[in-house]
């Protein structure tokens, strides 16, 4: 495995520990080198002959196990959520961002799969860890890195997400939901229609081709809920949604509802927090 | 030595009138011919009746009797000026004629009370329309004008001083009582001589200037009339993406691009503000007047600069303030389009600039792809009617009496989707046969046209007819006037003819004939109109009916064609308002006559006042006439569809 | 500067995703079409360096008839020219639209020196198909790339990471992923969509090879089997939201 230390590998090993007893997890570390990387890992096949190579359905996971699949012309399965071994494998695999879902064969061997984030709840697992560390990959070199400047939550890592949909109107609207975030402590998020309203810079993007969040609470304000944006917030143990339109279908997604407008909604809520907090 | 002058001054005037007919001939074509009858009445209406003038009494009548008097005493120029030549002389038959005489003492009388008011009103007044007129311009104008019409009178009355009068002196009042200034000695012989030749060399002084000044108008303002649109006020000229490349017309990049009409609207302008009196952006502080924008164009016609019109004559603002409301249009006395303009300078910034307020391209992208301007799935497009058992009109189906457009907003936004599920509930109660076309329908193309994407409106406008002459559609309801506006107005220029209803007006002829019996409320009830119904399509009545059917009417200021926009037409439903709020200073306007319930027509006016009201933390209920009618109706008659109440 | 760019048709989806009967395909009766979001910043980017730099873009699909429209929107915002690999309206796996596309590409008079890729498509994302070609070709390739620069040869490339971004360098002729934020696509122009219409497609139509990564049937995700639990209408809600969040600790 490329990375064995963060939530989304501890799931795909849960996954791998389910469908073998003999699993073995691999940790490769250096710098970026994904070509160097799956060549590291079939070594790893020629040796052990494994019956799949499993990978966490990061960019990175899924980039190291295309460089293996490509280098084997071996089929790979992106981001699935059940496998089943034999010959052929089956897998239930993600699409559109986990709004659909795909049964698949796969022919060939070995199985050659990644895991989609959170499809199983992680398992703590006492086993045997292999490093690998290869050498660079030659034809793609790091230049440098350039360190975020923001000092703010970061939205990938926030607690807390507040997001504005088309509903905020316009770019000052904003700040309603900006106060809300400051005084929970998270990160604010928003959908495509703001990105390309050009109301927030794409970093704030919550959705299939934006950042993919899992914070504990996401507050979704004015979001009608589009599949390209409900991809980006699955991860999200709990969803607040604020809209106007009973039948909006973000509620389908919701865990609470609040009917009405955001720019009424929101600061109500922030006084509230004021509230509550100065009493 | 009047030759001399003569010369000189038509030599001035003929120069400068060929360099505008020049710009005219080069400007870009527009059909403007037919509709006789109509452009004869509008000359005699606007142009000779001054109406749109009057209906601001003080300024109209000062600029009427100016006018009029401008037309009684034009016979005095040349009677003038054969009394520069032999004194003795005058016009044949009219200038021997009493009851001329008596008009000419009357009408300089007018004339210099109507620069009297003018004066009064520019200098004392001073309203906010002249604000970036060319003052000094006006002022010089006035003291000729002034200067002619004094002249004229002293010169009769050294006339009648000298005995020298054809005219019987009892027709000449005025002259005669200014006559007793003047003996009858050799100073009164040099001063005749005097008048009449500042008489004369004034009007030749005014007539060298003219051409160069904004009093154009008294020559151009009856032509441009007469080359005013003759049809419907909403209807925007379509651009031809069929012809050769180098021939497409994109709307309106430089000045060369601008079309017959428009070259000549932009000569037309007199300064006069009206249409910035009535512009709610520029009433409401944004960038956008009307009158400057005119200017601007006409400054740089004139110029005959090729530099970009949008930001060198125009502020690249200006162009996106604009809600596309036509009060401008309404009220000026010249008959110029500013609309128009204004969409042509779209046009070009959106089609071949691509440069546009970047909150609109969400809206263009959707209606492209997702055939809604709200990115919503077609599919989920009838979810409004799902318990309604309203008639889905599949392909192949037979065609019903009516087609039921219910518009994206209707569909997909959640306040206004009550009008729909209101007005399906009446039609059916009232057993009228009606269909909609459920995810068949798409956006007309009304955004995309108004905020300058013609490309993208063209294409949807076929798809569009192409569905509904597929289904042999003949008559359309259509519960939004901006969809209203493009069907009854715009698709007959691509092949879509049909007899196009607006909800309103159908329910309120269901009420008349009693197949609708609502019960009287007694509410407080002041009606919004709605700029494409009322001021573009001339539908004043039937919301009214309903309105009062159901509660008691109380009118606001700015009512009927002289309403004023919710702040939502012209693709601002998607756009960010930069400056104060329209939505705001019409809401206040509608508490101000202590109504409880605002009544609207249209799906974007509820979404627009509806939020002003909330902003603005007043207590009135925004709601479309259906539902107001809906409310009123038995439940017992609506419990029955399809049986008509007897 | 010879510049590829490929992009797959994929549908608007909206709100509820619908699937035809035979659980094969999404039921696209009344959705439009696009192309994923990373591949629309792909081609913009294209057009930047050429641009910039000179030479000529090329837009490459495989897909159905229907997929000229892309093409078209492609060239719109200024892709020179267009190859279409015409193919049935059954999607390909991963194996044999790499295949496909490879061997258009050798059978290119040019070879290119920057083939742009989407990081993965919209719908189907296998995450595969350009490290397939480039390994078939033989290129370098970099993924998920959010800043791209073309200087001596070399690509320099920005890929987001936890805290900030790495920067990489690769020599040309390379395969290069992006992501959407790369660019704001240009809306394109009216001249630019004449322009389009008389612009080249190159159309072929390539063999199948047999799926290896074979669909069988899709299905909608059971649901959450949570029930939404409405806190109230308007303003009035706020206090139960601060309930719900005192509830996790935020407050």
């Amino acid at each position: 495995m490329p990375s064995a230390d963060d939530e989304i590998s501890r799931q795909a090993l849960t996954l791998a520990s389910r469908l073998d007893d003999t699993v073995s997890p691999i940790l490769i570390s250096g710098v970026y080198a994904p070509g160097a990387f799956a060549r590291s890992l079939r070594e790893v096949i020629d040796q052990r002959a494994p019956s799949a190579v499993l990978a966490p359905g990061t960019d990175r996971g899924n980039e190291v196990l295309a460089h293996l699949a490509a280098m084997l012309d071996t089929p790979m399965a992106a981001n699935c959520v059940s496998i089943t071994l034999g010959d052929p494998a089956t897998v239930t695999r993600i699409r559109w961002g986990g709004s659909l879902l795909e049964d698949a064969r796969l022919h060939g061997s070995p199985l050659l799969a990644t895991v989609a984030p959170h499809a199983v709840t992680a398992e703590p697992a006492e086993l045997e860890l292999t490093q690998l560390a290869p050498s660079e990959d030659g034809a793609v070199t790091v230049a440098e890195h350039i360190p975020t400047s923001s000092s703010g939550v970061s939205l990938a890592d926030a607690d807390v997400v507040v997001s504005g949909g088309r509903g905020v109107g316009s770019a000052e609207g904003f700040a309603v939901i900006e106060e809300l975030a400051a005084l929970l402590g998270g990160a604010v998020g928003c959908s495509r229609a703001v990105t390309s309203a050009g109301w927030r810079p794409h970093t704030d993007q919550v959705g299939q081709t934006g950042t993919k969040i899992s914070p504990e609470i996401y507050i979704a304000c004015g979001i009608s809920g589009a599949t390209q944006h409900l991809a980006g917030c699955k991860g999200a143990k709990k969803l607040l949604a604020i809209n106007p339109d009973a039948e909006a279908s973000i509620y389908a997604s919701a865990d609470y509802a609040v009917i009405g407008d955001l720019h009424e909604v929101v600061p109500a809520i922030s006084a509230e927090i004021r509230k509550a907090r100065g009493a | 030595m009047l030759g001399a002058a003569v010369l000189v001054s038509g030599g001035l005037f003929a120069h400068r009138v060929r360099a505008l007919v020049s710009l005219l001939s080069d400007a870009q074509p527009v059909s403007r011919s037919g509709h006789v009858q109509r452009r004869v009445r509008n000359e005699a209406t606007v142009v000779l009746g001054q109406s749109k003038l009057l209906s601001r009494l003080g300024p109209g009548l000062a600029h009427a009797f100016i006018f009029w008097g401008f037309l009684v005493l034009l016979p005095t120029i040349v009677i003038a000026m054969i009394g520069v030549v032999d004194r003795t002389a005058t016009l044949p038959w009219l200038g021997h004629q009493g009851w001329y005489a008596l008009l000419v003492d009357i009408f300089a009388v007018l004339v210099l009370a109507g620069i009297l008011a003018a004066l009064w009103i520019r200098k004392i007044q001073r309203p906010r329309r002249f604000e970036g007129s060319h003052l000094g311009e006006a002022d010089l104008i006035l003291a000729l004008i002034a200067t002619i019409a004094t002249t004229l009178l002293l010169w009769h009355a050294t006339r009648i001083a000298l005995g020298l009068n054809e005219w019987p002196r009892a027709w000449s009042p005025v002259s005669y009582a200014l006559s007793h200034l003047f003996g009858t000695d050799h100073v009164t012989r040099v001063l005749e001589r005097v008048f009449v030749w500042a008489h004369v060399l004034t009007i030749l002084a005014f007539l060298a200037y003219l051409p160069r000044s904004k009093h154009l108008h008294i020559f151009i303002a009856a032509v441009n009339v007469w080359f005013g649109r003759t049809g419907p006020g909403g209807r925007l000229e379509p651009l031809d993406f069929e012809a050769d490349d180098a021939d497409i017309r994109f709307g309106s990049g430089n000045a060369a691009d601008l079309t017959f009409k428009e070259v000549l609207d932009t000569f037309s302008c007199t300064e006069c503000g009206r249409c910035q009196d009535a512009c709610p952006a520029f009433g409401t502080g944004k960038v956008l007047s009307p009158k400057l924008l005119i200017m601007g164009l006409r400054d740089q016609v004139l110029a005959q600069e090729e530099s970009a019109l949008v930001p060198d004559a125009v502020p690249d603002q200006s162009v996106w303030d604009c809600v596309t409301c036509g009060a401008c249009v309404e009220v000026c006395p010249v008959s110029i389009e500013h609309v128009d303009q204004i969409v042509d300078l779209r046009r070009h910034l959106v089609m071949v600039e691509s440069s546009f307020p970047a909150e609109a391209e969400p809206m263009l992208r959707d209606i492209e792809r997702a055939s809604n301007p709200w990115g919503r799935a077609q599919s989920e497009r009838a979810e409004w009617a799902a318990d309604l058992g309203v008639r889905l009109l599949e392909p192949g189906d037979p065609a019903p009496e009516y087609l039921y457009w219910v518009g994206c907003a209707s569909s997909f936004d959640e306040r206004a989707r009550r009008t729909a599920q209101s007005t399906a509930t009446l039609l059916k109660s009232a057993g009228i046969d009606f269909a909609i076309l459920g995810p068949r329908e798409a956006c007309t193309g009304d955004p995309a046209r108004r905020i300058g994407n013609e490309y993208l409106f063209q294409a949807f406008a076929e798809q569009n007819v192409a569905v509904m002459n597929e289904a042999e559609v003949t008559k359309i309801i259509a519960s939004c006037p901006h969809c209203f506006n493009t069907l009854a107005n715009e698709y007959p220029d691509f092949g879509g003819r049909y007899e196009v209803i607006h909800h309103s007006e159908l329910l309120a002829q269901l009420v008349r004939d009693g197949r609708l019996a609502p019960t009287q409320g007694g509410h407080a009830i002041t009606y919004h109109d709605s700029c494409y119904l009322a001021r573009h399509n001339d539908v004043l009545e039937g919301p009214r009916e309903l309105v009062a059917a159901v509660g008691r009417p109380v009118e606001m200021a700015r009512a009927r064609k002289n309403t004023f926009c919710c702040g939502a037409g012209g693709a601002h439903m998607w756009m960010e308002e930069r400056g104060g709020s329209i939505n705001l200073e019409r809401v206040h306007e509608a508490a101000d006559t202590g109504a409880d319930t605002l009544a609207v027509a249209c799906p974007f006016c509820t979404v627009m006042l509806d939020d002003g009201v909330q902003s603005a933390g007043e207590k009135m209920r925004v709601v479309d006439v259906a539902t107001l009618l809906a409310e009123r109706i038995d439940d017992d008659a609506v419990a029955r569809p399809g049986e008509r109440p007897t | 500067m010879n510049i590829l760019v490929c992009c797959k048709r994929v549908p608007l989806t909206g709100g509820k995703i619908v699937l035809t009967e035979d659980a094969r395909a999404i039921s696209t009766r009344h959705l439009g079409f696009t192309v994923s979001p990373h591949e629309e910043c792909g081609a913009e980017e294209a057009v930047r360096l050429v641009e910039q730099l000179g030479g000529s873009s090329t837009v490459l699909t495989l897909g159905p008839p229907e997929a000229e429209e892309q093409l078209r929107d492609m060239m719109a915002i200024g892709v020179d020219r267009a190859v279409h690999l015409v193919t049935g309206a059954e999607e390909w796996d991963p194996q044999a639209t790499a295949a496909a596309i490879v061997d258009a590409i050798a059978a290119e008079p040019e070879p290119y020196d920057l083939l742009l890729f989407g990081n993965e498509s919209a719908d189907a994302g296998n995450y595969q198909v350009p490290l397939r070609v480039a390994y078939a070709l033989g290129l370098p390739c970099v993924t998920g790339v959010k800043g791209l620069a073309v200087h001596d040869g070399h690509v320099r490339c920005e890929q987001e990471v936890q805290d900030g971004r790495d920067v990489y360098e690769v020599a040309m002729p390379a395969v290069v992923t992006v992501k959407e934020g790369l660019n704001l696509p240009r809306y394109p122009s009216v001249p630019g969509r004449l322009r389009a219409k008389r612009k080249p497609v190159d159309t072929s139509t390539p063999v199948r090879q047999e799926s290896r990564l074979e669909m069988v049937r899709l299905h909608l995700p059971p649901g959450s089997g949570k029930q939404v639990e409405v806190l109230g209408r308007g303003p009035d809600a706020a206090p139960a939201v601060v309930g719900v969040l005192r509830e996790l600790g935020l407050v």
